[in-house]
């Protein structure tokens, strides 16, 4: 793996690393990656209707609403202003 | 009576006959783990008076003879299932302050029944590992060696049980994370079927492949307890609407005529050569109690880990992707964007095993590689279940050894991915087939380590691998834990 | 800068009318105090799952119908990953490869250089997902705050192909889809309150070119006029561009409202990689014909086929029957005004001149029309049978807005509208005025006519609720000529 995929992959994740971390990773993927590699000699297509559990319309949720959660729960892990959750000023 | 030392089903005996309280019993374990948790670490967090406080609610239901099975029963619980106001990490730095305000469906159904939550046991980072040795917190020790790793994920409910600090707890196996401790730490873990109970309120690491199951002492215990958890559930869009049937109803029943497939090649890549014979003559045991043993052969197994690798890290890099500082857990103080506050956040709140699979994940799902990577990983995964149903046309249990080898060292500093990533070859496929697998004691090595044996059954039928495992376990037995004398 | 042809295509987005989110059951309702309309699993807390709302894939489906479209009977979700601080779990469940509905066709029309023209524009794929939060910006404090009550409203993405060449046909489009999605009640299409927001692809060519221009993307435009605003700049940017030598960069750009124009948004570092992948936490979806069938059969009379019933079977006029297919409300009311008096045009013109002026003045409201449909053909039928005078109609109509549960009859009643048809009155006060006014009289009879109408006033006067115009008019200009 070069270093520009890994960092375009990185950004993808918002991760980032240490000079060296960044190297150990880079190591430990490229070996992983080798492993990963050998599937590609299998010689099978994905065919999402054998993933199909027979699910139909009529056996999904009904459309019922039911109370919510307390403002104050949903936001109790939160760093939280005027009951919303606080995020570094978003400009678009 | 050691209270410790009582089967499920002999508390349950015991607390209706009122010859024990579920404050007697909580508090025995309470003491054990007092006692000796300080070297073992299996526990995150111990809830010493929520338990009580349980104990003595669950002894009202008791004398008002209103009981469930498990009502009075002290358990413990794997970090990864949401616990209201009681703190849940998943062993990572990310979540060490996060307090769900819900529970897991699981825990909804034990808190029916007035069972006691002793607390919340260790496990590899967000179930990523097979040593709890990635645990922010608390890594594990191998009750037998504390020296050894007690296997992961589920590192800690294992060894808790093994260590008579719990009688039994629930764990969840998402590649081996219920077994292959189960295995090291010499008790029986259960994996169910796929959608057998609620995952609703479990942290996911892999959805398509992450069931929540139970450790205990026998196999009889085990199904004792996934029959109080199983069940369809409306907050999990891919549970079931399964009759949950009583999956101890072939215990004691023996192994007669049973079907027993030997897929070869678990038998041949990895495995010492003391698992395989000891796992072999495990076989034999059961052939000569009259189970019929079938050779069967699994090519795609050669693909396994490689599939599960990349349909789990795929799954997990989406699955942590909410993990971001701003709605819960480990906020940076470093940031002042969006974009680098939550960067930092989760660059310091993963740890590295979790990075690598995240960016394994994404690796694996970006543009240009989606088909040869995840698409094919799929493929596979359709192609293992079709090679299991061809073997459950001729057998009706599999029979694997559950991990290539005995537990190895905390010091042994294993860091080759390539060998701690096929350390899982045994358990995997289990999990990409859906399929149930219950994993006993079959024997110890030179050092005394427990080796494990695995008993795959078809999709819904827990019953049969519970009966099988409980038929060799009243045949064997087990030699307790040292590490904690 | 002459001589291109824009290619547009649409990317709409609406919510949709459920009672409960489309993963959850907290209220989809609008609005709601921040934060107060969420649950563990639209906050994106760890460890929940989505399950799918039956009634949301039912109104996609819908959807499909309303557009012409096929539905694919067994669907697929998939995880569109990105992050964005109004998507709490970092993914958007959406559809990528097995989406609902594909294949659509909707015939538009819209004036072009002054002449009516029909283009059907074909629609790509109709989608199910779910809606994002809310971002406020709170600049004393230098923060976003995040709301997250519109998370997991379900929305369709309704797709078309770039079959759009103008401003006006955008237009045209967006308010036929509005008109239909309403029709199959799935959506208010509410652009002011964003249950209907519009993205807006773009790009120039050459009359002669085969291959398409780089395309630009307008995002969150939530009016028809700025939809229309829009392309015109952005038809105006490119072609200067063009004609200037450069090159068009494929962006992604905002519409600002109050400049009327487009801006490219701040780039980001990465182009977007979403990372599509099927969505465990989802079984796929599978619909039978028979249920297919059945949510056809729930769909009310589209449009198209009013509009051809009015003014073939009904004889409306193009102009007034659109005026009332405009309003699905208001022709379900025309309908079953016409199912209790079968006289459409009478009925069609007291709607269009009385009820929706009525309507525009908040006398009545659309949404709640308290009256029936019975008892205000009734109206109109006293009218055209003269049991009323015409111009008291509109009278025993404003009765009716403010007591909708009195028989319209009986207002009519009340208000001493109805006529009695007395012809001997007739006869004795027409009597009385001819003596009354001799010298008018004689002038008519000497060939003045136009004094008819002094004396048709005098007898109406005094003929109140008695006989009908026509019918004093008769008797007057029997008795004159006598």
């Amino acid at each position: 793996m070069d270093l520009q995929t890994f960092n375009q992959i990185a950004e993808l994740g918002k991760l980032t690393f240490s000079d060296t971390e960044r190297d150990e990773l880079l190591t430990d993927m490229t070996e992983i990656i080798d492993i990963m590699d050998t599937v590609k000699n299998a010689d099978l297509v994905y065919d999402p209707l054998k993933d199909n559990k027979n699910v139909f319309i009529n056996e999904l949720r009904k459309d019922r609403d039911e109370p919510s959660f307390a403002t104050a729960k949903i936001l109790q892990n939160a760093r939280n202003m005027n009951n919303c959750f606080v995020v570094p000023k978003v400009v678009e | 009576m050691n209270l410790t030392e009582l089967s499920l089903r002999q508390m349950r005996s015991a607390l209706d006959k009122k010859e024990i309280s579920s404050a007697e019993l909580t508090q025995s374990y309470l003491d054990n783990i007092k006692k000796t948790d300080a070297k073992i670490e299996s526990y995150v967090t111990v809830c010493e008076e929520a338990a009580m406080e349980q104990a003595n609610a669950a002894q009202e239901r008791i004398n008002a003879n209103e009981v469930s099975p498990l009502t009075g029963i002290p358990l413990a619980i794997k970090d990864n299932i949401c616990t209201e106001g009681v703190r849940t990490t998943c062993a990572s730095r990310m979540l060490e302050d996060f307090i769900p305000p819900y529970n897991a469906t699981v825990m909804e159904k034990l808190n029916n029944e007035n069972a006691v939550m002793l607390g919340k046991t260790s496990m590899d980072e967000f179930a990523m590992g097979s040593t709890t040795q990635t645990a922010y917190e608390k890594k594990t020790k191998n009750p037998y060696d504390l020296e050894k790793v007690p296997g992961g994920s589920s590192g800690g409910s294992a060894a808790a049980v093994s260590a008579m600090l719990a009688p039994a707890a629930l764990g969840s196996d998402t590649g081996g994370s219920i077994r292959q401790p189960s295995s090291f730490c010499g008790v029986t873990g259960l994996k169910p079927t796929y959608a057998r109970v609620s995952r609703y309120g479990l942290i996911a690491f892999a959805s398509s492949l992450d069931q929540i199951g139970p450790i205990a002492r026998s196999a009889e215990d085990c199904g004792y307890l996934l029959n109080r958890v199983s069940g369809f559930d409306p907050h999990d869009g891919t549970s079931m609407h399964m009759a949950v049937p009583d999956f101890t109803a072939k215990c004691g029943q023996g192994v007669k005529g049973l079907k027993i497939a030997l897929p070869k090649e678990f038998f041949e890549d990895g495995a010492t050569e003391f698992v395989r014979k000891t796992v072999l003559s495990a076989a034999e045991k059961l052939k000569a109690m009259g189970a019929e043993l079938v050779e069967c052969s699994m090519p795609a197994l050669k693909y396994a880990v490689p599939a599960y690798f990349l349909i789990s890290s795929a799954e997990a890099a989406s699955n942590l992707a909410r993990f971001d500082g701003i709605k819960y857990g480990h906020r940076s103080e470093k940031g002042s964007t969006y974009g680098e506050l939550i960067m930092n956040s989760r660059s310091e709140g993963f740890g590295r095993e979790v990075k690598r699979r995240i960016m394994l994940g994404n690796y694996a799902l970006s543009s240009g590689y989606y088909d040869a990577y995840y698409g094919k990983a799929c493929a596979l995964r359709q192609e293992i279940r079709e090679e299991y149903n061809k073997i459950f046309e001729t057998a009706d249990v599999i029979l694997t050894p559950t991990a290539p080898r005995t537990a190895f060292g905390i010091n042994e500093n294993i860091t080759d991915p390539k060998m701690i990533y096929y350390s899982d070859i045994c358990t995997v496929t289990v999990n990409i087939a859906s399929l149930p697998a219950i994993s006993t004691t079959c024997g110890y090595d030179e050092s005394g380590m427990p080796v494990g044996m695995s008993i795959i059954g078809k999709m819904w039928d827990e019953e049969t691998i519970i009966g099988a495992a409980d038929a060799f376990e009243k045949t064997f037995t087990r030699i307790p834990a040292k590490g904690v004398c | 800068m002459a001589g291109y042809v824009p290619v547009i295509g649409l990317e709409i987005h609406a919510e949709l009318l459920t009672h409960s989110k489309v993963f959850c059951t907290c209220s989809a309702e609008f609005g709601g105090d921040t934060n107060s309309r969420c649950c563990p699993v639209c906050s994106g807390l760890p460890g929940t799952l989505p399950v799918i709302n039956e009634t949301a894939v039912e109104y996609a489906v819908k959807a499909g119908f309303a557009l012409g479209c096929d539905i694919n009977k067994f669907s697929v979700f998939d995880r569109k990953n990105y992050f964005y601080p109004d998507l709490p779990k970092a993914y958007q469940i959406s559809q990528l490869n097995l989406p609902l509905c594909i294949n659509g066709l909707v015939p538009v029309e819209y004036e072009k250089d002054g002449v009516k023209t029909t283009h059907d524009i074909r629609i790509n794929r109709i989608h199910l997902e779910e809606d994002a939060g809310k971002l406020t910006h709170n600049d004393l404090e230098g923060v976003s705050l995040a709301d997250y009550n519109r998370c997991g409203i379900p929305l369709i993405e309704i797709v078309t192909e770039p079959d759009i060449g103008s401003a006006e046909e955008a237009k045209a489009f967006v308010e036929k889809i509005a008109l239909l999605l309403k029709y199959a009640g799935v959506c208010d299409c509410k652009m002011e309150q964003g249950s209907l927001r519009c993205d807006v692809n773009i790009s120039l060519k050459k009359p002669t070119d085969t291959v398409l221009g780089t395309r630009a993307e307008i995002k969150n435009l939530n009016s028809i006029k700025a939809i229309g605003r829009a392309i015109e700049f952005e038809i105006y940017r490119q072609a200067k561009a063009l004609d200037m030598g450069q090159r068009i960069v494929q962006e992604t750009r905002r519409f600002d409202d109050n400049r009327g124009e487009t801006r490219s948004m701040r780039s980001k570092e990465n182009a977007n990689d979403y990372r599509y992948f099927p969505e465990p936490d989802i079984l796929q979806v599978n619909m039978t014909d028979e249920q297919l069938m059945s949510i056809r059969s729930d769909m009310p009379e589209m449009p198209d086929k009013r509009l051809i019933r009015y003014t073939e079977n009904f004889a409306l006029s193009e102009t007034d029957a659109k005026i009332i297919i405009n309003e699905k409300t208001i022709s379900d009311f025309f309908d079953d005004s016409v199912a209790a008096y079968n006289n459409p045009k009478a009925i069609a013109n007291f709607i269009i001149s009385e009820m929706l002026r009525r309507i525009n003045l908040g006398e009545i409201s659309l949404d709640d029309i308290k009256f029936s449909p019975v008892n205000f053909a009734k109206i109109i039928e006293m009218a055209e049978t003269e049991k009323i005078n015409k111009s008291n109609a509109k009278d025993v109509f404003r009765a009716l807005i403010d007591k909708p549960e009195i028989d319209s009859e009986k207002l009519a009643k009340d208000l001493g509208f109805i006529i009695e048809t007395d012809m001997a009155k007739v006869i004795d006060v027409i009597a009385g005025v001819i003596s009354a006014n001799e010298t008018a009289v004689t002038q008519y009879r000497n060939g003045e006519v136009k004094v008819f109408g002094f004396l048709m006033g005098q007898c109406s006067k005094a003929l109140k609720g008695v006989a009908t115009s026509k019918q004093i008019k008769e008797e007057l200009e029997k008795m004159l000529k006598n």
